[in-house]
C-alpha cells in the first residue's frame, strides 16, 4: 500500500476520535439514566446549553473551567429533569422536549447578548482544549473511553449497578429490599445529563471551537439511537459511536473529492453517516431489550 | 381454643386495617408465631390473610394495633425496614427482577463480600437448590419461589412469611417445599404459611389460625385439627367436601380436536398430534404435570396460538386458526390459567372487567357512536357479583383491589354469563378457598345438565378425578391414554404422568402385584 494512502487512513482514524467522542459521552450518560428507568430526550438541548456555557467560562478562565462549566450545566439540567420526572412524576418526554426547545431559544439569544454577534461565535485559541502532544487527539477522547469502560464495569459488575438496573426493571422489587428508588433514579439522571454536558463542552471548546445554535447537529438524537442499538451496553455503545464517527469522517472526506462532489449533491452526502450507522448496527445487533419500567414514573400502591 | 406453649418471636395485637376506600379488611386480630414452628393462616377468599401478613412484613401500615418483636414495640416504615429487622415475606407473585439472575436477585441491595460462597452454603444446608446464574424469568415458578426464600435467608430473616406458596406448584414441587420448610423449622425459623388447602396445612403446620371476614375465629394445634373442623371454622357452616356428579345423557360432539400439532414459544413441538372430542353434557379432564403442553393446547383451541397442523371444531364450526373473537362467537368461553394476565385488566374497574369480551354486544353499546350504556354494564356486573358471590369494594373499584380468590370468581362469573356451548376451564379453582371451590365445582357439574361441553385442564388430580367423566393424561404433548376416573388408580395416574401409556402402566402394575 502506498505511504500516502496509509497516512490518509491514519488521518481518518484520528478525526474519528473527535467525531465519536460527543456521541459516546452522551450515549453512556443516557444508558445510565435509562437503565434506572428514566428517559431523557433532552440530550441535544443539554449539549447546546453546556457548549454555550463552556465557551463563556473558557474565555474567562481557560479550557479546564470550560469543560467543568459544561458538566455543571449538565448537572443542573439533570437535577431539573430528575426532579420533574422522578419526584413530580411528570411526563419525561415533555420535560426532555422542553429542555431542547428552551436551549435553542436561550443560546440564540445568549450568543448575541454576550458577544454581540449573530448566530456564530468563535472563541480565541487560548480557550481551546489542547491536543495530546504526538497523538493529536483530545484528552477528552481518552477520558470518554475510560468513562465507557468504567460505566460498563459499574453497571454490570457491581452492587451499585445492580441497584440501578433493578430500579429500571422492577422498582417495586428493588424497593422491597431497601433500594431507594427515587434517589437512585435522580442520581442516574444527574450523572447522565452531566456526561451530555461534557459532550457539549467538547463540541464547543475542544473539537469545533465555535458556538452556534446548530452546535449539536442532531448528535443528541443519534446518541439516543445508539443507546437502543447498543442494547444499553456501554461497550457496544463504544463500538456504535466509533462506527458513526468513522462514517461521519468518511463522509467529510468524500465531500472533498472533486469528482464525487460533482456527481452527488452535498446534502445527500451528509446523510452517509446516519444511513450507514443505521444499517450496520441494525443488522449487527438485532433485537434489543429496553429496561422494563422505562419512561414511567414509579408510583407506590 | 387458645393455646400458648411457645414463646413468640413476634406478636400482633388487636390489628385493625381499613383500606383507603373504606373496606374494613381486619377488625382487631391477634396473631403470633414462635421460633421453630410453622404457623398456618387459613381463611376464605377476602378473609384478610394477605392483609394481615403484609402488615407484619411492613408493606402496609395498620390502622390501629401494635406489633411486638422480640419484646420490643416496633413500627415498620416499609417492607425494607421490616426485612432489616428480620421479617421477610414471599408474596403470591414473586417480587423478583425478571432479567436478573438468581444470584443477582438474592444479593440485590445487600451485597457483601463472599456472598456467593455464603449462598452456596445456604443452598447446601437447606436443600434449596437453584441455578444461580440463570435469569429468573427463565425459571419455573417453583424455582423462583426458592430464589425468593433464599433471598430472605441470605438476609438472615427470623420470620419467614409465605403467601399461598403452593398455588403454582406441582405436587412434586410442593413436597419439596415442605421438606425445606421442615428443615428451616428445625433450624429455628418462625414460618407463617398461608394456604387454602386443608390437606397441606394439616401436613406441614404446627398451629393453625383461622380468619373469617377480618376476625380471628381461633387458633388450634395441628393435632387437634381435622379437615371438617377447619372447614367449619373458615366458612362458619358445615362444608360438604364431596361434589355431586350428575350423570347426564350425552349429546352431540361440541368440541372436536383432530391430530393437533402446536409449537411452544421456543419453537419445539409442545402438542404432538392430540385428538379428542367432548360431547354436550360431558366433562373431559386433562391431567398431567404442568408444562407438558397443556398451555399450548388451550391457547390453540382459544385462538391465541397457531395450530401448525390439525383441526379444531366448535359446535360444528371449524375454528382452526381463527381469531379469538370468532372462536368465542362459535360458543367458547375460557377461564384462563393466569387471571392476572389474561382474565382481567387489573387497572380497570370491576364493572369494566365484567363486560370484557362482550362489550360489543348491542346490550352495552348505543348506536350510532357506540356509546357505552353504563346502566346496563352496571346491572350486568351486579348480576355476576350476586350470582357468583364475588366480594368487591364497589363496582367502580379497580380489579386489583379484589382479593385473589374474588378476582377468580369475577372471571368465572363473567365467562359463564356468556352462555357458552363449550367451556374451557384451566385450573378453575386455583387460589380459591374451600367454599368457593365447592361452589365452582358444583357449578361445573351443574353446567353439564345444561348441555355444555366442558374441557377441564387441571394440575389438581383430585379435582380432575372428581369432576370428569373421562380423563386423559398428557405427557410431553401426547395423550398417554383416556379412561374413566373409576378405572384409574393413583398409581396408574402417577405412571402415566411420568410417561407410561395406559396399557404400559397397567402392565407394569400387574407385573408388580404378581
Ligand atoms: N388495596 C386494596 N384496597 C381496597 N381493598 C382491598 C385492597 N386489598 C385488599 N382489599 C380488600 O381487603 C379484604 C381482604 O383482602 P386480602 O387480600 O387480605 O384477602 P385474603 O384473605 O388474602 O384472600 P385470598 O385468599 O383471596 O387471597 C378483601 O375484601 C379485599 O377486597
Ligand atoms: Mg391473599
Amino acid at each position: 500500500m502506498p505511504v500516502e494512502a496509509l497516512s490518509q487512513l491514519a488521518e481518518i482514524a484520528r478525526l474519528t476520535t473527535f467525531s465519536m467522542t460527543p456521541l459516546l459521552l452522551a450515549a453512556i450518560g443516557e444508558i445510565i439514566t435509562e437503565l434506572a428507568g428514566v428517559v431523557n430526550i433532552g440530550l441535544e438541548g443539554i449539549m447546546l446549553l453546556a457548549g454555550f456555557a463552556a465557551v463563556a467560562a473558557a474565555e474567562a478562565w481557560g479550557p479546564l473551567a470550560g469543560l467543568l462549566a459544561g458538566v455543571l450545566v449538565g448537572t443542573l439540567i439533570g437535577l431539573l429533569h430528575g426532579w420533574i420526572s422522578v419526584y413530580l412524576k411528570g411526563d419525561q418526554i415533555i420535560s426532555g422536549l422542553g429542555i431542547n426547545i428552551f436551549a435553542l431559544g436561550f443560546v440564540a439569544f445568549g450568543i448575541e447578548a454576550l458577544w454581540g454577534v449573530r448566530g456564530y461565535y468563535t472563541p480565541p485559541p487560548e480557550a481551546k482544549v489542547p491536543r495530546i502532544p504526538g497523538l493529536g487527539v483530545s484528552p477528552t477522547f481518552i477520558a470518554a473511553i475510560v468513562i465507557a469502560l468504567v460505566s460498563y464495569y459499574v453497571l454490570y459488575k457491581t452492587g451499585i449497578g445492580l441497584k440501578i438496573r433493578a430500579v429500571g426493571e422492577k422498582p417495586d422489587a428493588a424497593e422491597s429490599v431497601g433500594v431507594h428508588v427515587e434517589r437512585v433514579q435522580l442520581a442516574a439522571t444527574v450523572a447522565g445529563a452531566a456526561l451530555s454536558g461534557l459532550a457539549g463542552a467538547f463540541l464547543s471548546i475542544d473539537w469545533l471551537a465555535a458556538i452556534t445554535k446548530e452546535l449539536p447537529a442532531g448528535r443528541g438524537f443519534i446518541a439516543l439511537a445508539i443507546v437502543n442499538f447498543a442494547n444499553w451496553n456501554p461497550i457496544l455503545a463504544l463500538a456504535g459511536s466509533g462506527l458513526f464517527g468513522f462514517f461521519w469522517t468518511l463522509g467529510e472526506w468524500v465531500k472533498n473529492i472533486g469528482t464525487i462532489k460533482a456527481v452527488i449533491p452535498i446534502p445527500l452526502l451528509n446523510t452517509i453517516p446516519y444511513v450507514a450507522t443505521l444499517v450496520v448496527t441494525a443488522g449487527l445487533i438485532g433485537k434489543s431489550r429496553p429496561p422494563a419500567h422505562i419512561g414511567r414514573p414509579y408510583r407506590r400502591e | 381454643m387458645e393455646l400458648q406453649e411457645c414463646k413468640p418471636i413476634v406478636e400482633m395485637k388487636n390489628i385493625v386495617k381499613v383500606y383507603l376506600d373504606g373496606t374494613v379488611a381486619l377488625r382487631g386480630v391477634d396473631f403470633d408465631v414462635c421460633p421453630g414452628e410453622v404457623h398456618a393462616l387459613l381463611g376464605e377468599n377476602g378473609a384478610g390473610k394477605t392483609t394481615l401478613m403484609k402488615i407484619l412484613a411492613g408493606v402496609l401500615k395498620p390502622t390501629s394495633g401494635e406489633i411486638v418483636l422480640e419484646g420490643k414495640h416496633v413500627r415498620f416504615s416499609s417492607s425494607a425496614d421490616a426485612l432489616s429487622k428480620g421479617i421477610g415475606m414471599v408474596h403470591q407473585h414473586p417480587a423478583l427482577v425478571p432479567v436478573f439472575t438468581a444470584y443477582e436477585n438474592i444479593v440485590l441491595g445487600a451485597y457483601r463480600p463472599g456472598a456467593r460462597a455464603e449462598i452456596e452454603k445456604l443452598m447446601e444446608e437447606t436443600g434449596l437448590k437453584v441455578p444461580l446464574d440463570a435469569p429468573v424469568e427463565s425459571l419455573p415458578l417453583g424455582i423462583q419461589q426458592k430464589v425468593e426464600i433464599l433471598k430472605m435467608l441470605y438476609r438472615r430473616v427470623k420470620v419467614l412469611i409465605l403467601d399461598e406458596p403452593t398455588t403454582n406448584l406441582s405436587p412434586l414441587e410442593t413436597r419439596e417445599l415442605f421438606r425445606v420448610l421442615r428443615s428451616l423449622r428445625s433450624r429455628g425459623a418462625a414460618i407463617v404459611f398461608i394456604s387454602h388447602k386443608l390437606r397441606e396445612v394439616l401436613e406441614v403446620a404446627d398451629r393453625i389460625t383461622v380468619l373469617r371476614k377480618g376476625v380471628k375465629v381461633g387458633t388450634v394445634s395441628a393435632e387437634e385439627a381435622t379437615p371438617t373442623l377447619l372447614a367449619k371454622m373458615m366458612v362458619g357452616r358445615e362444608v360438604e367436601m364431596v361434589v355431586s356428579k350428575p350423570r347426564v345423557a350425552l349429546g352431540e360432539e361440541l368440541l372436536v380436536v383432530r391430530d393437533l400439532w402446536v409449537r411452544s414459544d421456543l419453537g419445539t413441538w409442545a402438542v404432538k398430534g392430540v385428538s379428542f372430542s367432548v360431547r354436550a353434557g360431558e366433562i373431559f379432564g386433562i391431567a398431567g404435570v404442568e408444562g407438558n403442553g397443556q398451555k399450548e393446547l388451550v391457547e390453540a383451541i382459544s385462538g391465541l396460538r397457531r395450530a401448525e397442523k390439525g383441526k379444531i371444531v366448535i359446535g360444528g364450526i371449524d375454528v382452526t386458526n381463527k381469531h379469538p373473537l370468532e372462536v368465542y362467537a362459535a360458543g367458547l368461553a375460557h377461564i384462563p390459567e393466569d387471571r392476572q394476565r389474561y382474565g382481567l385488566v387489573l387497572e380497570m374497574t370491576v364493572a369494566e372487567n365484567a363486560i370484557l369480551g362482550v362489550q360489543r354486544s348491542p346490550r352495552f353499546q348505543q348506536p350510532p357512536i357506540m356509546k357505552i350504556k353504563w346502566s346496563e354494564v352496571f346491572s350486568h356486573a351486579r348480576e355476576i357479583i350476586k350470582n357468583f358471590n364475588v366480594q368487591v369494594p364497589g363496582l367502580t373499584a379497580k380489579a386489583k383491589t379484589l382479593s385473589g380468590g374474588n378476582q377468580q370468581k369475577l372471571v368465572v362469573g363473567r365467562e359463564l354469563t356468556k352462555k357458552p356451548r363449550v367451556l374451557l376451564a384451566v385450573n378453575p379453582t386455583r387460589g380459591l378457598d374451600v367454599a368457593a371451590t365447592e361452589y365452582i365445582q358444583n357449578l361445573l357439574a351443574s353446567l353439564k345438565e345444561k348441555g355444555i361441553a366442558i374441557l377441564l385442564v387441571s394440575s389438581n388430580l383430585d379435582e380432575v378425578l372428581q369432576l370428569s367423566d373421562r380423563v386423559a393424561v398428557i405427557y410431553e404433548g401426547e395423550f398417554m391414554g383416556v379412561a374413566r376416573p373409576e378405572e384409574l388408580t393413583e398409581e396408574l395416574l402417577g405412571l402415566m404422568m411420568g410417561g407410561y401409556s395406559l396399557d404400559k402402566a397397567r402392565e407394569v402394575l400387574s407385573r408388580k402385584t404378581t
